[in-house]
């Protein structure tokens, strides 16, 4: 759909001024990230609006010497997870939208219902749990958290997908003599790229995101993902503003770039995200 | 075992395993330690519904939380649902650039709620933060507020972060449903002479439902397990001024050591959830029925 047929009577300019307002506010704080991260310290006191003196890179370098080895981890953990958690939910979502059985709405409700779930909740014996096997403070640790915790969502956004993908093709190869899974690996998997890549960045997103169990599941800066190391920061660099804003935003780079090249595949994501069960 | 059984159970398999244990094996173990006085290095006793009574009765820290955690969703729901329709209607009135607004107001969408306390911690602060400043500089020093550090306001500065940064998810949802509305009804409307907003009052927003149903429901679950916003922002505080169930939760299960308080705690957050999804769900089900 392009533009609704309302005939435009409001008055243009205060459409305008109004989406403007809107923007300056919605961008402000997005300003002051940027702005602060390349003030020296001097250049602080000189308030929050005027902009910086000159392009100071120390508190990246500040930064980065503390969020190096989290952004590794973060980026190790997010990959894995958004694979495995991806993956899974195709399959998953392959079956319960093309191979209907008995009491299968029932098991993809209680697979989806897992989305809803408030984390603090399972809090304590998934952390017991994880050091039980040995798994505290590792990358597989966090993988499978984050694996476990996406399933939910991803076999959902993969049903809906799937359920677009008309069941006549998936017939007609049965027909051609196509089993179970060489029907899913040379007819839905080729369609699904589309889907992979929309559900590929929503999981990025949200996994790269997440303070809760990189919180509580590691110690130290082993496995530690980056939200984690950013808000030490706040501890470590109480009032050194320049660096926690350089800290943040490198944290936010990735996900503000997918949001800005990326972003109907975004979009697609949190629209599909967002359609009923 | 056909191919078919087989296939079906292969693919199903991972994941029913993932959320069996990790949801249901979990909540199961957490509902039972509700039960029990479990502490850091001590035996636990099953005390039955004591922790419960204990919390609705004796803890004026839980009560506040609780609260606290209900009015953090009614601001944040109230606030986030209109401001993202009319910022839909805006971008609907056929204005350039639209795809350009869109992007910016879901942009604060893309940051962790760690980044985005960082710089919103730094825009409320007092003295020097930058909404205080520009109000300063305009000449309306008198609208200048202490923000996060005041227990009066904490817990809507928070709110107000919440709402910046969900609001274009509701922009979006809204604006594509606007978009879908059937045009000739909307054609139908314009001959009797309708005027624009008197449109979009009559004939758009009516068809939204599912849109808001949408937007509430993510929201609603959003608020709910509220925990790194309020974690980095205040922590709680001042006192308990800010407190949620989510961070009360965490203060008592990882500070205090207080197992089974905890897991009560988040049996308390899960049971609000459950009454959410099952509004929801009945919601649905009455939708395909119509």
């Amino acid at each position: 759909m392009t533009d609704s047929p309302i005939r435009f009577r409001a008055s243009r300019v205060a459409v305008y001024a109004l989406l403007i307002l809107m923007t300056v506010l919605y961008l402000l704080p997005l300003y002051g990230l940027i702005n602060t991260s390349f003030k020296t310290s001097e250049d602080i006191a000189n308030g929050p609006i005027a902009p910086a003196s000159s392009l100071y890179l120390g508190a990246y370098k500040a930064a980065a010497s503390s969020l190096g080895r989290p952004l590794l981890n973060s980026a190790i953990v997010v990959v894995g997870a958004t694979l495995f958690s991806t993956i899974l939910g195709a399959m998953a979502g392959y079956v319960f939208s093309k191979f209907r059985f008995r009491g299968s709405e029932i098991l993809f409700f209680l697979v989806i219902l897992g989305f809803y779930l408030p984390y603090q909740a399972i809090l304590i014996p998934l952390v017991r749990f994880m050091g039980t096997i040995h798994l505290f403070n590792t990358y597989f640790g966090l993988i499978l958290t984050h694996t476990a915790y996406g399933v939910p969502i991803t076999t959902l956004l993969f049903r809906n997908y799937y359920a677009t993908i008309p069941n006549e093709l998936l017939e007609s190869a049965s027909v051609d003599g196509c089993s179970f899974f060489s029907a899913f690996r040379r007819i839905m998997l080729p369609l699904s790229l589309p889907g992979f890549a929309v559900v590929g960045i929503f999981q990025f997103a949200n996994v790269w995101n997440d303070y809760l169990f990189g919180l509580t599941l590691t110690q130290g800066v082993n496995a530690q993902p980056v939200t984690v190391a950013v808000a030490n920061l706040r501890g470590t660099m109480t009032a050194v503003w320049n660096v926690q804003m350089a800290g943040a935003f490198l944290s936010s780079l990735p996900i503000i770039l997918i949001y800005i090249f990326l972003l109907k595949l975004v979009v697609k994501g949190l629209l599909m995200g967002s359609v009923k069960g | 075992m056909s191919k078919r059984k087989i296939g079906t159970l292969v693919f199903l398999a991972p994941a029913v395993v993932l959320v069996t244990v990790f949801v249901y094996m979990f909540l199961a173990q957490s509902i039972h330690m509700s039960f029990t006085n479990l502490r850091f290095g001590r035996v636990a006793t099953w005390i039955g519904l004591g922790n419960y009574i204990r919390m609705f009765t004796r803890d004026a820290a839980f009560q506040t939380s609780l609260l606290n955690t209900l009015k953090l969703t009614a601001v944040f729901i109230g606030l986030t649902i209109p401001l993202g329709l009319f910022l839909a209607i805006l971008l609907d009135l056929g204005v350039k650039a639209k795809g350009l607004f869109r992007t910016i107001f879901l942009i604060p969408l893309s940051f962790s709620f760690v980044a985005s306390s960082v710089m919103w911690v730094w825009a409320f602060l007092p003295e020097t933060g930058t909404i205080n400043t520009i109000l300063r500089a305009i000449g309306l020093s008198s609208l200048a507020q202490p923000w996060i550090s005041s227990g009066s306001q904490s817990l809507l500065s928070v709110a107000l972060v919440y709402i910046w940064q969900f609001s274009g998810f509701a922009t979006l949802v809204y604006y594509t449903g606007i978009s879908s509305v059937d045009p000739a009804i909307i054609e139908a409307a314009g001959i009797d002479g309708a005027s624009t907003w008197r449109k979009y009052w009559h004939i758009v927003i009516p068809q939204l439902k599912p849109a808001t149903v949408t937007v509430l429901i993510l929201t609603l679950m959003y608020s709910l397990k509220c925990f790194d916003l309020v974690w980095m922002m205040t922590g709680g505080g001042p006192g308990y001024s800010s407190e949620v169930l989510a961070t009360f939760m965490y203060k008592v299960t990882f500070s205090q050591s207080k197992f089974g308080y905890g897991a009560s705690i988040g049996v308390v957050l899960l049971l609000l959830s459950v009454v959410v999804v099952a509004a929801f769900m009945i919601y649905m089900k009455r939708g395909e029925r119509d």
